[in-house]
């Protein structure tokens, strides 16, 4: 059996690009993408830790995960769609409205 | 003795009269401030005649309140406890302002003394106005010129009718605020305008010490009233021929209803304090060396702060009266019309140094220091601005060196004591020197605006009216028998001989050889500037031809003036049955009696009432006779016939000294000036440039634009930078937390 150290190796190195995508790059959907790849490398220590532990409370974890995740991607989404008509751009360089 | 009994009637009954004082002052203010708003629509003929027409007014009130005050029925009442002020109309028209225990009256008093005055203002000032009509005939500034001439009258005679300090102050401003104005009158001419400013200064400076001095005078009688006992009342007393009787005992409590009635720094409430302080008393009396208990001056004596008071008073009066230290600004204020060099600078504004001290003349004859800086610095303007008068080729200058020499005189005369031929030598330099003042403008109005006496000569044929006056008016000047000046001058200096500052004895021995060489001083420069502008052949460098006399309303002023100066000799004789003094003397000693019952129970001056004998003025007319035959010679005869020949470098050298008036306003530059400049260009560029500027205004803007800019980077608006603070303090946590486990 893989040793779980090895799961979480994976995790931490697929958080760790998910957060450069997310402070690097300039396009909105791409760093929707990125937190997307953060959000499934805490599924993935949760999956691991759940296995190890041999409970479920890890797996229904990783579904809330997963159900946040979706109704992110769906808010977020419109906001960009939304900012792109407004703008005619979702470069996040150009978006910053809370400063006022 | 019909005469008598019309001096001692009063036309209109003083009671009548009194409530209506204030009147004499506002006529020249309501013809000030109609000729200084209207005056250009009302055209030049109404403007003459609103502003004669105020003058005029008020003389004739001044008239009838001074004939008043001499027919024997009113008196003030004796407010301060202490004794009635005989022979005086006195308006008081409540409080003025008050703050505190601190209040002042606005009273007006007209006296003997300040009627003398009123009458010298407002009489010389309507002959003045009436002059200037004419003077002033080609200016288009004439509404203007009224207007300040008015004003200037009005704050006079506030100055001699304030009952007072404070308001005698308000009018001592007033009429420098008038000067500055006056001798700014051509403003476009920035020699003139700088000659007004010169003056203002001089007279702030002066004014700072009056002020000073009346603070101390407030806190004074402050003391005296909280300190002072029965005994000290005891001043009830009359001297009746060398007899000192006592009449009765006043009451402190009256002295203090008095002040909280009508404030302290009435002049009543400071001869009754005056009276109080001199007696040799025990039983716990306030005396002149007793130390102030309380309040700020805790521990001086009255004495030692009274003689400070009075050294600044003099510098005030210095100020005013263009004595020693502050006598520059007098002879730059010639820039200004004629007439009114006339009147501020020979009858009024300059003599209201000698009317003050005569005012307070019970206090100064306390100070035997103060008694005897007058004196010293007295004779010491007066010789000095005698010398430089010799050198002096502008016919004005002359005149304005002339009178800081005369009130030299009359200050030798206040600080010997001698105080009614001090007020009277006044009187009579009014009428002369206004004389020769208007004279001078005459010639110049004749010649074409030639000031230098150089370039005149010969006007004796052209100009009859001016010559005889001007010819009356320098003989009584120089001294010569029985003209005015001679009488009055000599009266100062028979006091300056015989009577006696205790403890200064030496001022006497000292001051009235230096009275000689005055005496002999002004009759040399007057004779020359008479011989140089009327005798001898009219200056080849003259600018007109043939002078031409002046109108009537010139001519008539100087006739009346130069009148005026012979008659009022007859002020100085013993004309009075059963009187051995001199008219004046009698006639002042409703104001000046007081002061001589303070000197005999004080004892600081012994004053010596003998008149002068024969002796004594031929002594002084052989002065006056040396020092104007002399110019007479060189002038006449001796440089004449050396024309063409080269002067003596030495001559030249004394000459240049002199004409420069021995470097005092350089003097004045390099110690004063020069270090003041300096610290103010140390101050601009040390505090205002790089403290006040560059550090707290313009660094505190730098400061905060600084830490905004810094803080700016905190709030970019930019989402993923805000994430990278929280990846990093993420990154921190976890580091933390390895460091923790590990």
């Amino acid at each position: 059996m893989v040793p779980i150290s090895y799961y979480l190796f994976l995790a931490a190195a697929l958080f760790c690009l998910g957060m450069f995508g997310v402070l690097v790059r300039r396009n909105a959907l791409v760093v929707f993408m990125c937190v997307e790849l953060m959000l499934n490398a805490a599924n993935l220590t949760f999956l691991a830790f759940a296995r190890m532990r041999g409970d479920s409370a890890g797996h229904v974890s990783a579904f809330f995960v997963i159900a946040v995740a979706a109704a992110e991607a769906a808010i977020g989404l419109a906001i960009v769609i939304a900012v792109f008509r407004s703008r005619g751009s979702v470069n996040i360089d150009e978006i910053k409205t809370m400063k006022h | 003795m019909a005469l008598n009994d019309l001096f001692n009637s009063a036309p209109i009954a003083p009671a009548l009269l009194t409530p209506s004082l204030w009147m004499i002052i506002a006529l020249p203010l309501l013809g000030a401030l109609v000729c200084g708003l209207f005056g250009r629509r009302l055209g030049r003929e109404n403007v003459h005649l609103v502003a004669c027409a105020a003058v005029a007014g008020s003389f004739v009130l001044s008239l009838l309140a001074f004939w008043a005050t001499s027919s024997g029925a009113p008196s003030v009442p004796d407010t301060f406890g202490g004794f009635r002020t005989s022979h005086a109309l006195w308006a008081d028209m409540g409080t003025w302002f008050r703050a505190g225990e601190f209040r002042v009256n606005f009273g007006l008093l007209v006296d003997h003394l300040s009627g003398t005055l009123m009458l010298v203002i407002t009489g010389v000032g309507l002959l003045i106005h009436l002059y200037s009509t004419s003077y002033m005939e080609h200016d288009d500034g004439y509404w203007r010129y009224f207007a300040y001439l008015n004003l200037f009258v009005a704050m006079m005679l506030t100055l001699v009718m304030a009952d007072n300090l404070v308001l005698l102050f308000v009018g001592w401003e007033g009429v420098g605020m008038a000067s500055y104005l006056l001798i700014g009158f051509w403003y476009t001419d920035p020699a003139k305008a700088w000659a007004g400013r010169k003056a203002f200064v001089a007279n702030r400076m002066g004014d700072f010490g009056f002020l000073i001095a009346t603070f101390l005078l407030v806190l004074v009688v402050g003391a005296f009233s909280r300190q002072s006992t029965p005994e000290d009342f005891r001043f009830v007393r009359t001297f009746r021929n060398g007899q000192s009787t006592e009449t009765g005992r006043g009451d402190p409590s009256r002295f203090q209803a008095g002040l909280a009635l009508r404030g302290p720094v009435t002049f009543q409430g400071l001869e009754t304090l005056a009276r109080a302080l001199p007696e040799q008393q025990s039983n716990g009396a306030v005396t002149l060396t007793t130390p102030i208990a309380e309040g700020p001056l805790k521990g001086r004596t009255f004495g030692g702060v009274l003689t400070v008071a009075l050294l600044l008073f003099l510098l005030g009066a210095a100020g005013k009266s263009a004595q020693l230290p502050l006598y520059v600004w007098l002879p730059d204020a010639m820039a200004g019309p004629t007439p009114v060099s006339a009147l501020i600078h020979a009858a009024t504004m300059v003599t209201a140094g000698v009317y003050l001290f005569a005012r307070m003349s019970s206090l100064l004859v306390l100070s035997p220091v103060a008694m005897a800086t007058v004196a010293i610095i007295g004779a010491t303007t007066a010789l000095l601005a005698a010398i430089i008068a010799f050198a002096q080729d502008d016919i004005k200058k002359v005149l304005a060196y002339s009178t800081v020499s005369q009130l030299g005189i009359m200050f030798m005369g206040l600080g010997t004591g001698i105080f009614w031929a001090a007020v009277l030598h006044l009187v009579t330099h009014a009428f002369f020197k206004a004389c020769l003042f208007l004279g001078a403008g005459s010639v110049m109005h004749g010649n074409g605006d030639e000031t230098d006496i150089k370039k005149l000569g010969g006007l004796r044929h052209e100009m009859r009216w001016t010559w005889v006056t001007f010819a009356i008016a320098t003989l009584a000047i120089t001294g010569i028998f029985p003209l005015s000046g001679f009488f009055s001058k000599d009266a100062i200096l028979h006091g300056v001989h015989l009577n006696r500052i205790a403890g200064y004895e030496w001022v006497h021995s000292l001051l009235f050889p230096v009275g000689l060489v005055i005496t002999a001083c002004t009759a040399f420069y007057m004779s020359r500037l008479y011989l140089l502008t009327f005798e001898g052949k009219r200056s080849p460098e003259a600018k007109v031809a043939h002078a031409h006399e002046s109108a009537w309303t010139m001519t008539l002023p100087l006739v009346l003036l130069a009148v005026c100066s012979v008659v009022a000799s007859v002020y100085a004789f013993p004309v009075l049955k059963g009187r051995p003094e001199a008219l004046m003397d009698n006639f002042l000693s409703s104001v000046f009696g007081p002061t001589r019952d303070i000197v005999r129970s004080a004892g600081t001056v012994i004053l010596d009432d003998s008149l002068p004998k024969m002796t004594d003025y031929l002594l002084a007319w052989a002065v006056a006779l040396v020092g104007g035959g002399a110019a007479a010679y060189l002038y006449l005869s001796f440089f004449p016939s050396r024309q063409g020949q080269p002067a003596q470098p030495f001559a030249l050298q004394v000459r240049r000294v002199v004409q420069n008036k021995f470097y005092v306003d350089e003097l004045y530059e390099l110690v004063l000036l020069r270090p003041v400049k300096f610290l103010s260009f140390l101050l601009y560029r040390v505090v205002d440039s790089f403290l006040i500027d560059t550090v707290l205004v313009r660094g505190s803007a730098w400061v905060t634009v600084r830490f905004g800019s810094a803080l700016r980077y905190l709030q970019s608006g930019d989402a993923q930078a805000y994430a990278a603070v929280m990846a990093l303090a993420l990154l921190g946590g976890v580091v933390y937390a390895l460091f923790q486990v590990l």
